[in-house]
């Protein structure tokens, strides 16, 4: 066996395990960008600063980029889970008032997750099982929870105890914040879930469904426990979201379902299914934020700012197209 | 030792109004080949696949070591023993070979994460069973994707083989193999055979048959027609028996058309990423095949005179320099390709016969179109290809393999070409239809047109052409017609060895 050959076999099932390694590189470059145009980064303490208040804000799409990885590992598509956030964050808003009743917080809370699974199985149900399309099944879904969440919460109002979201806000360790560790924790449960069983089934699933149901991998329900997972992490995203703003509003989660989508591509994740990384999806969230926060350093005009984001969207989104393009020209 | 019988009585099935199987029974023991014979649509791989638990049968009984069993899907089956090698069915082309074989059944380590070392260890283990019939790119973690269509066969049947069956169905398992990865599957399903599982094979290729079986069982329309001992039995009785009547199967004399002089293709130096300086010319109305194990260049060949393939060299037509870079360019030269897939290069499935049928030939119906005029043009081509067929109307994919090839077939000779370019066209395809077309490409010949087939099938070129060039690697190696043209000879220069033939 000549070392070329067995070079190029690395190469490729390195390229193949970790997809992410683009986002990698963009991730150094916006990264790098934004700390030499953040004025004083290095100065102590400024930078565990930056870090706390940024991935706060981040972890909530952090959580639906990945369970919608999860879901596009499988093959399918969840445009639900931003809506998810919305109820889950209107349900806390209007019942969770004061600390005095812990008990009673932590059944809503428990509560709101329940609902996140419910919805996911019924996505899960709906696609898998019944074989509707995803992309438009979940579409229509994500209006009934959506619309749920303004019949609860007209207005947006909450009044969430300060020691909640001052523990969730401020809270570090070693000056590193909550928020890391929190995504650090998902990343090693997943890195141990994708060498079971489980990640293997996934992944058939989502490279041939054909070939998994032939070999007797029972697809459906692999399929609707990524839908699971994903309303699962929703309702968690909705519970951060919540401590993050200390209120509820039906909205919240609108805007999130497209940057977790569009992380979860740029961080190296395959429509089709079957390929792709949780880490990326990260990594993807991060770029997009760093992105919007060199954009409002840059001091532009607000309508540029919504311009150059919906820009970086469609590029990220269009960049599986183009590299295959010139992987083609080759 | 365990004696395992399989016995599935009066299977019927329908298919929205088709029946795919009317009475469809066999029985098969431990430490026996059973052959599943019939011609295309006759019901077998519907049969095989209600026996894996793929699809569901309307009635009848499966009797699985004395006892009724119902496999309600793939799953059940393989737990109860009963697996089959699919044509490249079972293969995620995204993962690895290790990780396809193990795949449902990987061995875990103490805390339940995969075993990876142990299925790479395994996965050799099985890999050293086709040692010597496979490219050093066949590794454990080598991606399916990245892999010839052979040796992803070879890795459909390791995995199958890797669930320990009592019960195993081979599927057309021979279809993408060649000669020496034959030899191997036989010799390792005489000692799967000896350690008493029960096989069914499953094929359209009548010497592996009676090669490897002991019993076959004929199909014909959904119902099991016939069970003949292999021993006592010959082709012709097979063959009566999967056509109903007595027919002839192969011809033996070979066409002794009178052949023009004229020089209708010329092909000079030759070279592509696959071809190296390949020379050739051929004859007006002559039919020229073109030979080898798989995967020699054969169909890069055939792309390259479509313009499907970059290529650099000199390739008259007719006296016309062909600078044919796009397929439309050949086309308007009269060149027409029969490509190898006909469900992906071929066909568009879920789209009529008749648009299938025009595909290539719309333009000559212009603008508004005069469809009437298609319509009874694709009839009269369908009449002349004798396609069973519901209507113009029906989708390709309500065809079987057979007719759906004469779709493909027809939709080029509505053009009338100069030049038809073959590319293993009778793959999958049943012997009746084997034998229509065959008459088909005479008539073709008589008329002018020039042929060049590429077939898998030694016997076939044999029976057909009067001219074989053989490949490999990319070369022409062999040049045979008249007496040099032997089965021994098509062989021996194949395998680039001991060529006692003529030098073309």
């Amino acid at each position: 066996m000549d070392n070329k050959f067995v070079l190029r076999e690395w190469w490729s099932n390195f390229n193949r395990k970790n997809t992410y390694v683009l986002s990698l590189v963009i991730f150094l470059l916006t990264t790098a960008a934004y700390l030499i145009l953040q004025p004083n980064a290095f100065e102590e303490g400024v930078l565990t600063r930056l870090l706390t208040s940024n991935f706060r804000t981040w972890l909530p799409v952090i959580m639906l980029a990945i369970g919608q990885t999860i879901v596009m590992l499988g093959g399918g598509l969840d445009l639900s889970s931003g809506a998810l956030v919305s109820l889950g964050n209107v349900i806390l808003a209007i019942s969770i008032t004061s600390n005095e009743e812990p008990l009673f917080n932590f059944m809503i809370i428990l509560g709101v997750i329940a609902i996140g699974l419910i919805a996911g199985f019924f996505n899960g149900f709906l696609t898998a099982y019944m074989g509707l399309q995803p992309m438009i099944t979940t579409f229509a879904t994500s209006f009934v929870y959506s619309g749920l969440a303004l019949l609860i919460l007209p207005n947006p109002w909450g009044n969430i105890p300060r020691e909640y979201t001052k523990m969730y806000r401020n809270t570090t360790w070693l000056g590193i914040p909550l928020a890391l560790f929190i995504i650090a924790a998902i990343l090693l449960t997943w890195q141990v879930i994708k060498n079971r069983k489980y990640g293997r089934f996934l992944f058939a699933v989502g490279g041939k469904p054909d070939a998994a149901y032939y070999t007797g991998i029972r697809v459906t329900r692999i399929r609707i426990s990524t839908y699971m997972i994903s309303g699962f992490l929703a309702s968690l995203a909705a519970i951060i979201y919540t401590l993050l703003t200390g209120s509820g509003s039906a909205t919240s989660g609108a805007e999130m379902t497209l940057t977790a989508i569009t992380a979860a591509i740029l961080g190296g994740t395959s429509m089709a299914g079957g390929s792709g990384s949780l880490f990326g999806s990260v990594l993807g969230v991060i770029i997009l934020g760093t992105i919007k926060n060199l954009i409002s350093l840059s001091k532009m005009d607000s309508w540029y700012r919504v311009l150059v984001n919906a820009t970086v969207i469609i590029a990220a989104l269009a960049s599986p197209g183009i590299i295959s393009l010139f992987r083609r020209k080759k | 030792m365990k004696s395992i019988s399989l016995n599935a009585q009066h299977i019927t099935k329908h298919f929205g109004g088709v029946v795919a199987l009317r009475d469809g029974s066999l029985n098969v023991n431990s430490g026996e080949v059973l052959a599943l014979v019939g011609a295309n649509g006759s019901g077998k791989s519907t049969l095989a696949k209600i026996i894996t638990g793929v699809i569901s049968r309307d009635s009848g009984e499966i009797i699985y070591n004395s006892e009724a069993v119902v496999f309600n899907n793939p799953l059940a089956a393989h737990l109860a023993g009963v697996t089959a090698v699919y044509q490249e069915l079972s293969l995620v082309p995204s993962m690895t070979v290790a990780e396809n074989i193990w795949l449902a059944q990987e061995p875990l380590t103490k805390i339940g994460q995969v075993d990876t070392r142990k299925t790479i260890s395994e996965t050799r283990k099985l890999l050293n069973l086709f040692e010597g019939t496979y490219q050093s790119t066949l590794r454990p973690n080598a991606l399916i994707d990245s892999l010839p269509p052979d040796e992803k066969q070879i890795v459909e049947i390791l995995k199958a083989i890797s669930r320990n069956p009592d019960v195993l169905i081979l599927d057309e398992a021979t279809a993408s193999l060649d000669s020496r990865q034959v030899e191997c599957l036989f010799s390792l399903v005489m000692e799967w055979k000896n350690q008493n599982m029960a096989l069914i094979f499953v094929s359209h290729r009548m010497d592996e048959i009676f090669r490897i079986a002991d019993r076959a069982v004929v199909l014909r329309n959904g119902d099991s027609v016939g069970e003949v001992k292999i021993a006592e039995s010959s082709e012709a009785e097979i063959v009566s028996l999967m056509v109903g009547h007595e027919s002839g199967l192969g011809r033996t004399e070979r066409a002794t058309l009178k052949i023009s002089d004229e020089i209708a293709l010329e092909v000079k130096d030759l070279n592509t990423d696959v071809l190296a300086s390949v020379n050739f010319s051929v004859k007006k109305g002559e039919l020229v095949g073109i030979g080898g194990l798989r995967g020699q260049g054969q169909s890069n060949l055939l792309h390259s005179l479509f313009g499907n393939k970059r290529y650099e060299g000199q390739m008259t037509l007719f006296g016309e320099t062909l600078t044919a870079n796009h397929p439309r360019a050949a086309m308007k030269k009269g060149i027409a390709l029969v490509p190898g897939d006909r469900a992906t290069q071929g066909l568009l499935l879920i789209r009529s016969i008749l648009e299938n049928l025009h595909l290539p030939n719309w333009r000559a119906y212009g603008f508004p179109l005069k469809i009437r005029k298609a319509e009874s043009d694709a009839n009269k081509i369908a009449k002349t290809l004798n396609m069973v067929m519901e209507s113009l109307e029906a989708p390709v994919s309500s065809l079987s393999g057979g007719t759906a090839q004469k779709v493909v077939i027809g939709k080029w000779l509505l053009r009338d070409p100069k030049l038809l370019l073959l590319d293993d066209p009778t793959k999958g395809v049943d012997v009746g239809t084997k034998a229509e077309f065959y008459n088909l490409l005479d008539r073709l010949c008589e008329t002018g047109t020039t042929i060049l087939l590429y077939s898998s099938d030694d016997q076939e070129l044999i029976d057909l052409c009067p001219r074989v060039l053989v490949m490999q690697d990319g070369f022409i190696k062999a040049d045979l017609s008249g007496d040099s043209l032997t089965k021994a000879n098509l062989i021996s220069t194949s395998m680039g060895a001991g060529l006692n033939a003529v030098n073309g």
